[in-house]
């Protein structure tokens, strides 16, 4: 009986110091998640139906009241977050359908010994990743500036241009997005690509396949997976860039260049903080990322997903 | 294990120990050493070369007068400058003393009341007759939030006279015969004006606001608060028109707009453009850095082909010969030093210092701005130190006009003031007429007023 007794206070012993072990593991991390993700976010989310502008919460010199989807209304008729919107969707698109199919050309060209010196070219491709966005800002803000090198370049096959401001000032800012994360891509791609079976492709060329089919019915299909990863990475990078516009144009001149993040930055710090518009956008943001992510996904459980 | 388990926790406890021992290491060693510890907010422009000399002969030269105060300094500037201000309104934990404007980018120090007035200071030590009187007038809050180093007047027409005597041009006199430059200054590769828009206060700051002024006259805002007038009135509007005409006639480039601030000083001074419109701050950048002896433009060039003067006549103006200005810079104290504590005593012996006779001549030498303490002596200072000709040319350029009037981001609330500033690039990239740019002005100061 005392035996029985013994087995069973061992067992509830174990069980105790297998719970103990496991909030020890999982509390830690549930705390930091708790903390610095899920409680901003939803702090953000009561701020931006509220008329808080600085200082204490409780017990400021302005009582914080509640103002329902005041700052939302506000938001969806300002001109500027359609401009910083349409601004994002540039990106966005530059992202999906210019880094990652050039970054999976590149890759794959790399991969298949395409060209020489692959070593060279996948260090210089994969370079603006790891140098600093604010010196590849600064360094890009020079280059088109009214009397920077480009406008210098362009006067050596046409010397009566002039650097002017044209209709789309984001197509520098997009350039400069274009070149700096096509690396990231690029690396992805390699490195999956090296995952995969030359054998398999060597079996395909010898059954008379072509460089093409090779492409489309073996190494397509097998990154899938791949691909719908990054373009989630591509579309909330996009969604959340603000540090090298920030630094090349601002948002400027006149907002042109001004993307989400950057207008709810401005509406945050510059000129009249207010912190629960701010919060909204961020909000907006949040949203769009989401229903943009989950376009990825279902597009690529329509159409891919044979990984 | 359970051993192992007791030596761990009390390894972890052991860490937390000396970390917050570590970090409250500062802290304590001011304690110790009976400083008492002051955090500072300061500007330093690092677009004039005598900038970072004020460390050595402005700061280091307070610590070592009074070694009972420690001076933690955080040095920072333009838009990082604002922007960190705005973190720390918002999160109601202001350094102790702080650099600040006296409306404009400061506004919301101002209307949080977060900085103490410093008008009782004055008057406990009597310092008040020390300063000009303009200078010491309340401030956006109605009180004296900072401790301003002058009167700033925002629009400087610089002239390269050398440009114009080679080209056979003359100093203009009206606004016509300026526009008449654009031509023949072209032809040879040269600009009229330089200008950097980039940053969207610089044209309202700069230029607009004089613009506003002699179209609006001294009184304009009064009258618009007043509801006597709008923004869509004449005056107003004529203002913008003109703006949009210089950037069709090109006497400003539509270009300027990507242009950052300060970056084509280099080019009026190495004579690319006839003229350069700037704040009266930006003297400072064309004369000699101490530490390398180099200068923007030469002692001799300063003296025989450089003029600092106001833009002539404007085509149907009311007021004529104004300048737009303000009251200058200086700095503010948190209003969080419990009154009476030894903080506030270190603190207000710092603002004093910082806008006492030595730093007030220190940055008068250096052009990095105007006196506002009456116990400077302006000429015995230009005289005696043998000073670059640009100070000299300075103090005459104050007497070169005849008005003030408000500089627009002065006395505009900063949500109005955001859509003029947007405005006026909108007008320079062609993206909206004036007509509607002075609609949305109106516009929002309705929906500012209706909010107030």
């Amino acid at each position: 009986m005392s035996k029985v007794l013994s087995g069973k206070d061992a067992l509830s012993s174990a069980r105790k110091e297998q719970k103990r072990s496991y909030w020890m593991l999982v509390l830690p991390a549930v705390v930091i998640y708790l903390s610095v993700m899920a409680f901003p976010t939803v702090f953000s989310i009561v701020l931006s139906m509220t008329s808080y502008n600085g200082g204490k919460i409780f017990g400021g010199r302005i009582p914080v009241e509640f103002v329902g989807f005041k700052w939302y209304k506000r938001l969806f008729v300002d001109e500027y977050f359609y401009l910083a919107l349409k601004n994002n969707m540039w990106i966005v698109l530059v992202s999906v359908l210019g880094q990652i199919p050039l970054g999976f050309f590149l890759a794959y060209v790399l991969y298949r010994g395409l060209v020489k010196l692959t070593d060279f070219f996948q260090t210089m491709i994969y370079l603006p990743c790891v140098i600093s966005t604010v010196v590849i800002g600064i360094l890009w803000k020079s280059f088109f500036s009214p009397h920077g090198a480009f406008p210098e370049i362009v006067r050596l096959f046409k010397p009566s241009y002039e650097y002017g401001v044209s209709n789309h000032p984001i197509l520098p800012v997009l350039f400069v997005i274009l070149w700096m994360y096509t690396g990231t891509y690029l690396i992805i791609f390699m490195a999956n690509l090296q995952k995969i079976d030359s054998a398999v492709i060597e079996a395909a060329r010898i059954d008379g396949a072509s460089e093409g089919q090779s492409l489309r019915y073996i190494i397509l299909p097998a990154l899938s997976g791949v691909i719908v990863t990054s373009c989630i990475l591509a579309i909330s990078g996009s969604l959340k860039s603000f540090d090298l516009i920030y630094v090349m144009t601002g948002g400027g001149p006149a907002n042109q260049t001004s993307v989400l993040s950057v207008y709810m930055f401005d509406k945050a710090f510059k000129g009249a903080p207010n912190y629960p518009l701010a919060n909204a956008i961020s909000t907006v943001m949040v949203t769009i990322s989401f229903i943009l992510i989950g376009l990825t996904k279902w597009a690529e459980s329509k159409f891919g997903g044979r990984e | 294990m359970t051993g192992m388990k007791k030596i761990s926790i009390l390894a972890l406890a052991l860490l937390l120990v000396v970390s917050t021992a570590f970090a409250q290491g500062t802290k304590e060693d001011s304690a110790a050493a009976g400083q008492v510890e002051l955090t500072v907010l300061n500007y330093i422009d690092m677009s004039e070369p005598n900038s970072a000399n004020e460390v050595a002969m402005i700061w280091d030269k307070f610590s070592a007068e009074n070694p009972d105060i420690k001076v933690v300094r955080e040095d920072l500037f333009n838009e990082p400058f604002h922007q960190k201000t705005e973190a720390y309104v918002a999160s109601g934990q202001l350094p102790d003393v702080l650099y600040m404007w006296p409306s404009g980018r400061s506004t919301s120090l101002h209307t949080t009341g977060s900085v103490k007035d410093l008008m009782p200071f004055l008057e406990k030590d009597g310092l008040v007759d020390s300063y000009n009187p303009a200078t010491l007038a309340p401030q956006y809050a109605g009180y004296l939030g900072e401790l301003p180093n002058g009167i700033t007047t925002t629009h400087m027409l610089y002239v390269n006279k050398k440009v114009l005597r080679e080209n056979g041009l003359e100093m203009p006199k009206s606004y016509a015969a300026m526009k008449a430059m654009v031509k023949p200054l072209k032809a040879k590769g040269i600009d009229l004006i330089a200008m950097d828009n980039m940053d969207a206060w610089v044209m309202q700051s700069c230029l607009f606001s004089m613009v506003v002024g002699r179209y609006g006259g001294v009184d304009w805002f009064e009258r618009v608060e007043n509801k006597e007038a709008s923004f869509t009135d004449s005056w107003f509007l004529d203002s913008l028109k003109l703006i949009d005409d210089m950037y069709a006639s090109e006497m400003i480039k539509r270009n300027s707009l990507t242009s950052p601030y300060g970056s084509s000083r280099g080019r009026f001074a190495a004579g690319k453009a006839a003229f350069y419109i700037d704040g009266d701050w930006s003297a400072g950048a064309f004369q000699t850095d101490i530490t390398t002896g180099q200068a923007l433009i030469s002692k001799e060039a300063q003296a025989n082909d450089f003029e600092m003067i106001v833009m002539p006549a404007l085509p149907g103006e009311v007021i004529s010969n104004s300048n737009s200005g303000v009251i200058g810079t200086g700095f503010g104290m948190s209003a969080n030093l419990p009154s009476g504590s030894a903080k506030e005593e270190a603190a207000w012996r710092l603002i004093k210092f910082l806008q006492g006779e030595y730093v007030q001549t220190y940055r008068l030498t250096t052009g990095a701005s105007f006196p506002s303490n009456l116990n400077v002596d302006v000429d015995k200072v230009v005289k005696e130190a043998n000073l670059e000709p640009f100070v000299a040319k300075r103090a005459a350029y104050y007497a070169n006009y005849n008005t003030i009037t408000p500089v627009v981001d002065g006395v505009l609330p900063a949500d109005v003031n955001n859509v003029v500033n947007t405005g006026l690039q909108e007008i320079g990239l062609g993206k909206k007429t004036p007509v509607q740019v002075a609609q949305a002005v109106q516009k929002a100061w309705n929906e500012w007023e209706s909010n107030k």
